[in-house]
């Protein structure tokens, strides 16, 4: 059930609020969402909320860079070591994973300076939009929530931001990812030993090439549940100040010029 | 008699304004005026292509993960091994990035910031008779108003 059904009056809208989560067209830097799409291809698609073409990168990214060591020469080739580099790189997958790479933060930077037009326009155009979404599985609405827990959130484990402000295909989707890079990276296992003061064990354990994705995962989740409830927040705003200026400000109402009483 | 109060934009004011007309409070005796705030309005300029200046961590966040790359892979020949060498390298980014952030707002945009705490973004004014006074003024405090005065 929704309090407003778009019936394609508006030519553009800013916000959809769905059972899945809160849509929105807001601006963006188009610099930040490349350089997500440079650190995971996937990121900056998924910041953008076009899901789909997220996920297929990801996933693409997850396989391709495994198959052809990209990591493993990352990790060599920033130890100096550019001999062992060059040679644990697999040839016959390294030509596939470059065009899908630099496709992946050049679509992402295009498209980000498209949306900012058409919020732009969609802003100017004012249309309102559904704010209130209940059904059989969930209920969304807009209201107010605090950046700063989200960011915890996502520390504690990437996706639990996500969650907290109810963005359930990037919350669904990083915690299933992450599940899976912290079991294959010996991470939580690393850890383990870290507290318990044994370095050595620690670094024994690890796997190279799994935990070289887990920064950009952390870094991306913060950031995402971060500027997500930010910007729900001042979409929330903007909506009240719509709702009141529409219901509360009566032409025949007149300011009370007395005194003020205790 | 009014009372005149001011609130912050939050689920708690309609709630106020819902208790106000089951009291018995018609509609145009409620009157509300959103407040443009002093951040807000600069915005529309420089943001065509730009992100909307609210993200302070944006770039710490950027460069954090970057360096927390580098870190981790260096780490893995160092003694303290790639977690915290890792950690480290993000902690190091983030730092240089929030800096960077803060310098281009604060000394570059020389742009004001609200003041911390609480700062009023609607007056709502109640038109209502004076024995309902007290009870308009009650649930207007009941629902978090930032400050609230009755005029006669």
């Amino acid at each position: 059930m929704q309090n407003y059904t778009p019936d394609n009056t508006a030519r553009r809208y800013t916000a959809y609020v769905s059972t899945v989560g809160t849509t929105q067209i807001h601006l963006r830097n188009p610099y930040i969402i490349a350089w997500w799409s440079a650190a995971f291809p996937g990121f900056g698609h998924l910041l953008l909320s076009k899901y789909l073409r997220g996920f297929v990168l990801f996933i693409w990214e997850v396989i391709v860079n495994l198959q052809a060591n990209i990591n493993l020469a990352i990790i060599y080739s920033f130890q100096g070591n550019f001999e062992t580099a060059t040679s644990v790189v697999d040839t016959r997958w390294l030509l596939l994973y470059t065009p899908v790479y630099f496709f992946a933060i050049w679509d992402s930077y295009r498209t980000t300076n498209d949306m900012n037009r058409v919020y732009t326009a969609s802003e100017l155009e004012g249309h309102r939009f559904n704010t209130f979404n209940i059904g059989p599985v969930e209920i969304n609405y807009l209201d107010k929530r605090n950046p700063l827990m989200a960011v915890v959130a996502s520390i504690i484990t990437p996706g639990l931001g996500q969650l907290y402000i109810h963005r359930i295909f990037t919350a669904f989707f990083v915690i299933i990812w992450v599940l899976l890079f912290f079991y294959f990276s010996h991470f939580p296992e690393a850890l383990t030993y870290l507290l318990q003061g044994e370095i050595q064990q620690a670094n024994s354990v690890i796997n190279a090439e799994w935990i070289l994705f887990l920064p950009s995962v952390y870094g991306f989740s913060m950031y995402d549940a971060y500027v997500n409830t930010v910007e729900n927040n001042k979409l929330f705003d903007r909506e009240q100040r719509q709702y009141l200026k529409d219901h509360y400000q009566n032409t025949s109402f007149k300011i009370l010029k007395g005194k003020k009483v205790d | 008699m009014q009372v005149f109060s001011t609130f912050e934009h939050h689920i708690s004011l309609e709630i106020a304004i819902g208790t106000l007309k089951r009291i018995g409070i018609p509609n145009e005796n409620i009157f509300a005026v959103p407040l443009d705030s002093q951040i807000e309005k600069p915005r529309l300029f420089d943001t065509l292509h730009r992100a909307d200046g609210t993200s302070l961590i944006d770039i710490g966040l950027a460069i954090g993960t970057g360096f927390s790359v580098i870190g981790a892979s260096i780490g893995l020949m160092l003694y303290w091994g790639p977690i915290i060498w890792g950690l480290i390298g993000a902690f190091i980014g983030f730092l240089i990035g929030f800096a960077i952030r803060l310098y281009v707002e604060y000394v570059v945009k020389k742009r004001k910031r609200a003041l911390k705490g609480e700062h009023s973004e609607v007056i709502l004014i109640i038109d209502c008779k004076e024995e309902q006074a007290e009870m308009v003024e009650s649930i207007l405090w009941k629902n978090y108003a930032i400050g609230v005065a009755k005029v006669k």
